[in-house]
């Protein structure tokens, strides 16, 4: 942990302050929210590491999305992810995000919510326990370093992708399209 | 003392500014501790607003930007009228009667601003927090009241001047009593813990903040820090003698004088609030309900007792 270099600071005072202040917000879906008390309470202490759960998406930029995701919860969770202000990183957890885990086959459930909204990291494991998460938080670290990280650009570079996919399965989604879907390739 | 009152306008506002931010990290770093935690670093506060003033949030109107700088420009000027220290740039005028009329800018220009952004969260909170006020504002009048009746005068310079000749307020008899009620108060002034009905988390999503983010969560970070210092700085100077040193030693004049009597003053700050923050780390959060009728009931009767008996001597 480089928190204490201050030369770092000094130096890319956007990469740091975002690593080290990771606002949260929770989206409870599935079993995967039963690991969030441990990690945020006396027991493994998230906030040591500047990780605090926030009330509201507009005050967040690290979205944790908790287990499988129904049709029902998707447009929630695009919403929720659409109004989070720019660097804004996104975590997935479980099996279920990443390719539906045990359900795979079910009518209701997204199998892949990576063609939904971009997903920077995922935590693999049926459900992962709080060791974890912490380190797949240490590894969202790496990869702001890194640059690598930059899912909000991606979204942003691919929308009209990401808005055709999520309105092939809603029809109509109901909401205006968060950015211009024509001319962005060249941003 | 030109150059003095120019640089406590300069220098007041910072003064505020910093110490509120450092009491915040502090704060959490103690209820970390409370609750056998590690904590968060005490920079913590500095690093999210790094961080927020980075991000590029959508803004809701005109008023959702002016409200918020309206409430943290009102918070601004109210440091000037309170003595930080011997720093007192604007203090020997309008005194108390001015900062019970400039206590409410802050809160009605976040209102003003929350308002704009149209979510339900916020009108609730807003209303919370108007009805906590009501409740802790009856007491408040009724402490400054006695407080001004006690010294025979309405300049809060004047009020800390007679405490460093003849003792602190908070030890002398008649005023111990309004002093208590204000300690009893102080929670509901600073929105803590048991009182945090206005902006409670769990239960409306951080109300008035529900729609800020990036650079507006932080001014609003900013002002809240401000406004936590001046609830104990009106404490602190009203009876604990602003920043006087208790028995026969005395403060040296000149700049350094300056400098000692701010850093004694930052000092009973930070005693009073690591009171409230331990107050706030062991008490569940109230109810609306539950919070005005603690407030009318002992707070008020002690401070009507005390408004009584300091008019009779």
């Amino acid at each position: 942990m480089d928190r204490r270099q201050l030369i770092k600071w000094l130096k890319e005072p956007l990469k740091m302050s975002n690593k080290y202040s990771l606002h949260v917000v929770y989206f409870c879906t599935g079993c995967g929210i039963i690991e969030i008390p441990p990690s945020i309470t006396a027991r493994w202490d998230a906030e040591r590491f500047g990780v605090k759960p926030v009330a509201t998406p507009r005050q967040a930029n690290l979205f944790l999305i908790t287990g499988y995701v129904s049709l029902k919860t998707l447009k929630p969770i695009i919403r929720t992810y659409e109004q989070m202000p720019a660097p804004k990183y996104t975590v997935a957890f479980g099996s279920c995000p990443i390719d539906g885990g045990m359900y795979w086959d079910s009518y209701n459930t997204i199998n892949h919510l990576d063609k939904y909204i971009p997903i920077d990291g995922y935590i693999a494991g049926c459900m992962p326990r709080p060791e974890a998460v912490f380190a797949g938080i240490t590894h969202l670290w790496t990869l702001i370093d890194e640059g690598k990280a930059d899912g909000y650009k991606k979204y942003r570079r691919n929308y009209s992708q990401y808005r055709s996919n999520q309105e092939r399965l809603y029809g109509e989604l109901g909401w205006p399209p968060r950015f211009e879907t024509e001319g962005l390739e060249n941003e | 003392m030109v150059g003095m009152k120019i640089a406590g306008i300069i220098f007041s506002p910072i003064i505020g500014v910093i110490t509120g931010l450092l009491l915040t990290g502090a704060a959490r770093k103690m209820v970390a501790r409370v609750e056998w935690r590690y904590g968060p670093p005490i920079l913590q506060p500095v690093i999210d607003l790094i961080k927020l003033f980075f991000q590029r949030p959508p803004s809701h109107g005109k008023t959702f930007d002016y409200g918020l700088i309206a409430s943290l420009a009102g918070s601004i000027v109210l440091v000037l009228f309170l003595p930080v220290g011997r720093l007192c740039p604007l203090s020997e005028g309008g005194g108390l009667l001015l900062i019970t009329y400039l206590i409410l800018i802050g809160p009605l220009g976040m209102a003003l601003s929350g308002g704009e952004g149209a979510n339900p969260y916020v009108s609730i909170g807003i209303s919370r927090k108007l009805i906590l006020s009501l409740g802790y504002e009856v007491t408040l009048l009724l402490i400054l009241l006695s407080v001004m009746s006690e010294y025979d005068t309405i300049s809060i310079f004047n009020v800390v001047r007679a405490q460093s000749e003849n003792g602190w307020s908070l030890f002398s008899w008649p005023l111990v009593i309004p002093g208590l009620a204000y300690l009893l108060i102080l929670p509901a002034i600073l929105g803590v813990k048991p009182f945090d009905v206005a902006s409670a988390p769990q239960e409306i999503s951080s109300g008035p903040h529900v729609e800020y983010g990036g650079k507006y969560l932080a001014l609003s970070k900013l002002e809240g820090g401000l406004s936590e210092f001046i609830g104990i700085a009106l404490f602190v100077n009203l009876f604990l003698g602003g920043w006087s040193i208790p028995g026969s030693l005395h403060l040296p004049a000149g700049v350094l004088g300056v400098f000692l009597g701010v850093l004694v003053f930052l000092a009973k700050v930070a005693f009073v609030f690591s009171l409230n923050v331990t107050v706030s780390a062991s008490f569940p959060r109230l109810r609306v309900e539950q919070a005005v009728k603690y407030l009318w009931s002992w707070p008020a009767f002690i401070g009507l007792v005390g408004l009584i008996i300091v008019s009779a001597l």
